[in-house]
């Protein structure tokens, strides 16, 4: 009930979380599974600690490469450690 | 309010309706709400004495009603504004306990207030007691049985017939007994909120409430304009569906139509040519609308139509001028089959119809009413204004041959049948514009080629995170390390559903829930005793989201989300 009073103002998020496009790639992976409404939220939020951590490694590793532009290698290295990290 | 009645014959009935009229009807809009207000006091006040006058007469069942009633005024009383129920609770009071002495009198009441607004009030009054009157037919149910029901509900429509006949309401009454016999009492109470409007109807009896009038299909155009159309399955159905009035034009044409598939001569279509094109343009955006929805039941009915019809649709292929019009008239029977054909043949014959630009009066006609059917002839639909200036026959039966290699079944069987000349130039122009018009149309259409549509979307999503890759990464990337990084996105999305799936299944549940999620953020390092999920929460989404997945507590001692 507080909700409905306390966002009905604002309607527009600016940095919308694409909701729809993630329960869409979940329901290909897994069909015979359901996501509930709170976690589409959250999946959204490892996406973007995901991307965050791999946009850190690969500004480190270009940086180490004295490169001033974000190369393909970059971010593969980058991606191989990450990855590893994300596997849970 | 008492000024406008003269003394009462029946206190009770009269002052009730009086005052019932008095008060404001939110109903009626048109009544001036100011003059009410002072009657509204009145009200609130009455009820709890008609209440008990009605209690007093009213038997066994009617308590009953009464007691739903009278909780409901009690409740009305308290809030303050549902005038409404309880002049109709009033009435109905009213009607139950004195029938047969005032119902007609309201004539007298009529004659009393020498205004239009008496008039205005005993229709409101009738109206009401009409809603009223399904009001009983609704209580009943909670708290009798439906034996006690019936003679009860008959008893109140004949009084409240009565009633309204009195009054002199002629179509109005018959139209509240007309919904009170209704069988469902979902009907009865739509009914109650329609009637409203009666009152503010009955000085215009033609704007009364009546049952919207069905467009009569013009069977000869319809044929036409399936022959037209070479798309057999769809189109049929769309026709049916099609409420736009693209098909009037298509009227000169029915007659001939009847018989058999009637060609209009070349010339004829060509005069049809102008407005048939304006009206698949215009039907165009009509077909988009339907088409999303309907292509299934619409080949349904258009296949029993077409095959009435003897036109065959498929025939979009055979757009040969003869021959065109011989398939176009058998393939009726195959539309079903021919769907999927359609969409591949439709689609040449769009190409083959823009390349000739063969614009025939009939076609467009029936490229309107078939492209709503069809909805593999979407792509077709959009080329068809441009062939609509060029000629007809030659550009039909050009169409006809690269038609032939793409849907060699429908050909052969089409053209070992009696051709009529007349149909064919019309009819192959009409089911190659369609096709055209009907591609053009509808995107979502059920092809074997699923993957496009997969993939837009699913790079669309995966180009959002790359983007917001390159806001973190604050450095200028190239273009190689954008696919990477979408590759990489891909991988994790993989990584990801798999864990929640193990996750989900560890705890027993088939749902993933926001503590798998947690777990998940947990085990990859990312929440720590040190740092909580709802620090991330806070860090990295935006209030709105925040506020869905922190619990906040507000006031009146609730919190949410709930725990």
């Amino acid at each position: 009930m507080a909700l409905s009073t306390t966002v009905s103002q604002r309607k527009m998020i600016r940095r919308k979380a694409p909701l729809g496009f993630l329960k869409r790639v979940f329901k290909r992976q897994k069909p015979h599974l359901r996501l509930k409404t709170s976690s589409d939220l959250l999946v959204h939020l490892n996406c973007l600690l995901f991307v965050h951590r791999l946009a850190e490694e690969s500004r480190i590793n270009a940086c180490g490469s004295k490169c001033g532009i974000i190369k393909k290698e970059h971010v593969l290295a980058a991606a191989k450690v990450i990855l590893k990290k994300s596997r849970g | 309010m008492a000024d406008n009645f003269s003394p009462d014959s029946e206190p009770t009935t009269r002052t009730l309706l009086r005052r019932v009229l008095d008060t404001a009807d939110p109903r009626t809009p048109r009544r001036a709400r100011s003059t009410r207000s002072g009657a509204q006091r009145d009200l609130l006040e009455t009820p709890s004495t008609r209440r008990q006058r009605s209690q007093t007469k009213m038997t066994a069942r009617r308590r009953s009603h009464t007691a739903a009633s009278v909780d409901r005024l009690a409740r009305i009383q308290a809030s303050g504004h549902l005038e409404e129920q309880t002049p109709r609770t009033l009435l109905k009071n009213i009607i139950l306990t004195a029938p047969e002495s005032s119902i007609v009198k309201p004539e007298a009441v009529v004659k009393l207030v020498p205004s239009p607004q008496v008039v205005q009030h005993t229709r409101r009054e009738s109206s009401r007691g009409s809603l009223e009157l399904q009001l009983p037919e609704l209580e009943p149910p909670t708290t009798l049985a439906p034996g006690l029901l019936a003679p009860g509900r008959r008893k109140q429509r004949l009084r409240l017939s009565e009633f309204q006949q009195g009054m002199d309401w002629g179509h109005l009454s018959q139209e509240p007994r007309e919904n009170a016999d209704a069988s469902s009492l979902t009907s009865s109470l739509n009914l109650t909120f329609a009637m409203p409007l009666q009152p503010q109807s009955v000085k215009r009896p033609g704007l009364a409430r009546r049952p919207p009038t069905r467009r009569v299909v013009d069977v000869g155009t319809f044929l036409q304009d399936l022959r037209d159309t070479s798309l057999a399955v769809a189109p049929p159905d769309t026709v049916l569906e099609d409420t736009q009035p693209f098909s009037q034009p298509l009227a000169g044409h029915s007659p001939s139509v009847h018989h058999s598939l009637p060609c209009p001569s070349p010339s004829g279509a060509k005069e049809v040519e102008g407005p048939a094109s304006r009206r698949t343009w215009s039907s165009g955006p009509g077909l988009q609308n339907n088409r999303p929805g309907k292509p299934a039941q619409l080949l349904a009915r258009k296949v029993e139509e077409v095959e009435a019809l003897a036109v065959g649709f498929p025939n979009i292929s055979s757009i040969s001028g003869e021959d065109g019009v011989e398939p176009l008239q058998n393939g009726v029977g195959e539309e079903a089959e021919e769907s999927m054909e359609e969409s591949m043949s439709v689609r040449e014959v769009e190409k083959a119809a823009e390349e000739q630009g063969s614009a025939r009066a009939e076609e467009p006609e029936g490229h309107t009413e078939v492209a709503e059917a069809a909805g593999s002839l979407g792509s077709i639909e959009a080329k068809e204004p441009e062939g609509s200036s060029e000629d007809e026959d030659p550009s039909g039966r050009l169409a006809s041959p690269k038609l032939a290699p793409s849907t060699p079944e429908f050909l052969r069987t089409r053209r070992l049948q009696s051709p009529e000349p007349a149909p064919p130039p019309s009819t192959a122009v009409l089911p190659s514009e369609l096709p055209k018009r009907l591609s053009a149309r509808i995107p979502p259409r059920p092809r074997i080629p699923g993957s496009r549509p997969r993939q837009d979307p699913y790079k669309a999503g995966l180009n959002h995170y790359a983007k917001l890759f390159s806001f973190y990464a604050k450095m200028p990337m190239e273009k190689k390390a954008v696919e990477m990084v979408e590759k990489c996105l891909d991988k994790y999305f993989q990584h990801l559903c798999d864990d929640l799936e193990v996750f989900a299944a560890h705890a027993g549940r088939k749902t993933v829930s926001p503590e798998d999620l947690e777990l998940l953020l947990r085990r990859q390092g990312l929440v720590s005793d040190q740092v909580s999920l709802h620090v991330l929460v806070e860090r990295h989404l935006p209030l709105e989201y925040r506020q869905l997945l922190i619990p906040c507590a507000f006031s009146g001692n609730s919190v949410f989300p709930t725990q």
